[in-house]
């Protein structure tokens, strides 16, 4: 009985630890979650939102149709580079052999052999 | 440095300044008055910020004889050298009005010659800018020679790195061969190209004519097909320049630059199935068919106004280059013709050299009937079409839109002349010929005998129609590989030369083929 009485407490005891350690544990993590949350996040994101201006003209004071003119001047612009395959346009760069496989190379090279007449 | 160097440095710099003035301000100003720029002013438009590197800027000409001893300009009335062209390094040479004329001389075709030989053996494009009053007279026969090693040159670079010329001004003479030579001659402004001159005409035929009616812009593209692209100015000459280039690659070994694609490989344009009118007489405009397809304004036609019942020229799609022939169902009902033939063969023959693949749209009743026609050789000319499909191993797809008949069908691109993928649409017609005509010939006796011969040749046309007037017995003998939807064709396409991109064909060797010339 003796035994019986020791054993439980003793279980009581050691669960009780494991527990308490658990729990301890949770709450550390916990802390650290907190502490470790990026700074926007914490903040409302309504907070961060400038006001939007609500009369229609631009904050920096540039006419719309000087926006429409500088917005058709750059399409116009990309157009053209696009047109002439501008580099920034361009896939790869001229000259580069990145494009070609072996077999495309290889076969290049055997169209473009001059014919010779051997043995002369 | 300092003493004896900085003396030498300011006769350097001396003369480079006296090179740059060319034949001298005054003459540069008389440039600017007739609206036309300098050869630097020029250079400076075409190639890229600080890439030019000139070559022969102190070349003088050694001739003494008729007063030119006094006329000696560093340079000799021509600029050579290196640059780049949106990052793309380049050969150029342009003849300088301000210097006698621009005439060519011994020292120019030396000039000419030393940027020939570096850009053949660099693998990089020649671009030349014409304004030469011709040969220089005072050297005589030796500027006559000197021809004969630029035309050489223009030759062995043939079909190895591109050359382009661009006509800023008169080019007369012999002078006029060696831009024939080259691939793509490109006029701009008031610029004029003819053997023999107005004066000479006159003397010897007594006919009048100025000399921008006998060989201006005009003439060479609508008429004489000398010409590929004409520009209004030479500034927007100089710019069709730079978009011709762009689909063009470095040399024949490598593929033409691939511009980042921007227009979606799977779109499909719903104006496309319903672009061939019902009525199959009825005209409609294949470039509709072309911007619809091809990436968004891509599309640069090339001799548009010359033999104009066919359209070639360049276009990209998803991005990479693609060379496209198509006949044009809105003039003379796209039928095939002598001028047409040698647009489409000539064409071809640049996209196999420079490895830019080849879509053909088809919709052709056959070649042009006619005395004229045949006397002028149209056999002969319709065979350079074949010739030319048959000896290109670049990727080439076909697409009937509508008529595909007899000789013209097989001319333009079938199946069996090495096309990798042949396409139709549900409008296409692909027969022998026309159904009327071939009633007659299967059906003549039937007709007369028959109580209404009227009414027995319309039910015959009828039955003819309903069963060749389709592309599915083309397709049901493999000559058509699918019939498609118009509105399919873009992404059909992509996906077909996605896979022929690595196509590699090799002819049997040979010194060279004997083209039907």
């Amino acid at each position: 009985m003796e035994n019986l009485s020791w054993g439980l407490s003793m279980t009581a005891v050691g669960m009780g630890l494991v527990f308490a350690m658990l729990a301890l544990l949770w709450g550390l993590l916990t802390l650290v979650l907190r502490l470790d949350r990026p700074a926007d996040t914490v903040a409302a994101p309504q907070d961060a939102v400038a006001p939007v201006s609500t009369d229609g003209a631009p904050n920096d004071n540039v006419a719309p149709e000087v926006i429409a003119a500088i917005t058709i001047a750059t399409l116009a612009h990309v157009s053209a580079r696009r047109r002439e395959a501008a580099p920034m346009m361009r896939s790869y760069w001229p000259g580069s052999t990145l494009f070609a496989s072996r077999w495309v190379a290889t076969g290049r090279a055997r169209q473009n052999r001059t014919w010779q007449r051997r043995g002369r | 440095m300092d003493g004896k160097g900085s003396e030498h440095l300011a006769t350097l710099r001396e003369m480079r300044s006296r090179a740059i003035l060319g034949g001298g301000q005054k003459r540069i100003e008389q440039q600017h008055a007739r609206g036309k720029l300098t050869a630097r002013e020029r250079l400076a438009l075409l190639l890229d910020e600080g890439s030019f590197q000139e070559f022969g800027t102190l070349a003088t000409h050694h001739v003494s004889e008729f007063g030119l001893e006094h006329h000696r300009y560093p340079g000799d009335g021509i600029v050579t050298g290196f640059g780049k062209i949106n990052g793309r390094r380049v050969a150029v040479f342009a003849q300088d009005f301000t210097v006698l004329g621009g005439s060519f001389s011994e020292v120019q075709a030396q000039k000419i010659c030393r940027i020939q030989d570096l850009a053949l053996e660099s693998g990089i494009p020649l671009i030349g800018l014409n304004d030469s009053g011709g040969a220089r007279i005072q050297e005589g026969v030796r500027s006559l020679a000197a021809y004969g090693e630029v035309f050489v040159r223009n030759v062995m670079a043939s079909g190895v790195i591109p050359q382009i010329s661009l006509i800023m001004g008169p080019c007369a003479g012999g002078a006029v061969y060696s831009p024939a030579l080259t691939d793509f001659v490109i006029m701009a402004g008031a610029s004029f190209m003819f053997l023999t001159g107005p004066d000479v005409i006159k003397a010897v035929t007594g006919e009048e004519v100025t000399a921008l009616a006998l060989g201006g812009a005009d003439v060479h593209m609508g008429r004489s097909g000398v010409a590929h692209l004409a520009a209004d100015t030479e500034v927007e000459g100089i710019g069709t320049v730079k978009r011709l280039l762009s689909y063009l690659p470095q040399n024949n070994n490598e593929d033409p630059p691939q511009v980042t694609p921007h227009d979606p490989p799977n779109r499909m344009d719903e104006a496309l199935n319903s672009l061939i009118p019902v009525d199959e007489n009825q005209p409609y405009d294949i470039r509709d068919a072309i911007a619809m397809v091809f990436d968004h304004e891509s599309f640069l036609e090339i001799q548009p106004a010359f033999a104009p019942n066919a359209v070639v020229g360049f276009a990209r799609l998803d991005g990479y280059s693609v060379g496209v022939v198509a006949n044009q169902p809105a003039y003379m009902s796209g039928a095939l013709n002598i001028d047409a033939s040698d647009k489409i063969a000539r064409f071809i023959r640049i996209c196999d050299a420079f490895n830019i693949p080849i879509v053909t749209f088809i919709d052709c009743p056959g070649f042009l009937p006619g005395t004229d026609q045949e006397y002028g050789g149209v056999i002969r000319h319709g065979a350079k079409i074949i010739y030319a499909y048959c000896e290109a191993t670049v990727p080439k797809i076909s697409l009937v839109t509508r008529k595909a008949m007899g000789g013209a069908y097989v001319a333009m691109s079938s199946k069996q002349m090495r096309t990798d993928l042949a396409f139709a649409w549900p409008t296409g017609q692909i027969a022998v010929m026309g159904a009327e005509p071939a009633v007659r010939v299967l059906y003549r006796q039937d007709v007369q005998a028959a109580a209404d011969p009227d009414a027995k040749e319309r039910e015959l046309v009828a039955y003819y129609r309903e069963r060749f007037f389709n592309p599915y017995r083309a397709a049901d003998v493999g000559q058509i590989d699918e019939v498609i939807e118009p509105r399919e064709t873009r992404p059909r396409l992509v996906r077909a030369l996605e896979v022929l991109r690595t196509k590699v064909q090799q002819n049997p060797p040979k010194k060279h083929g004997l083209v039907p010339l």
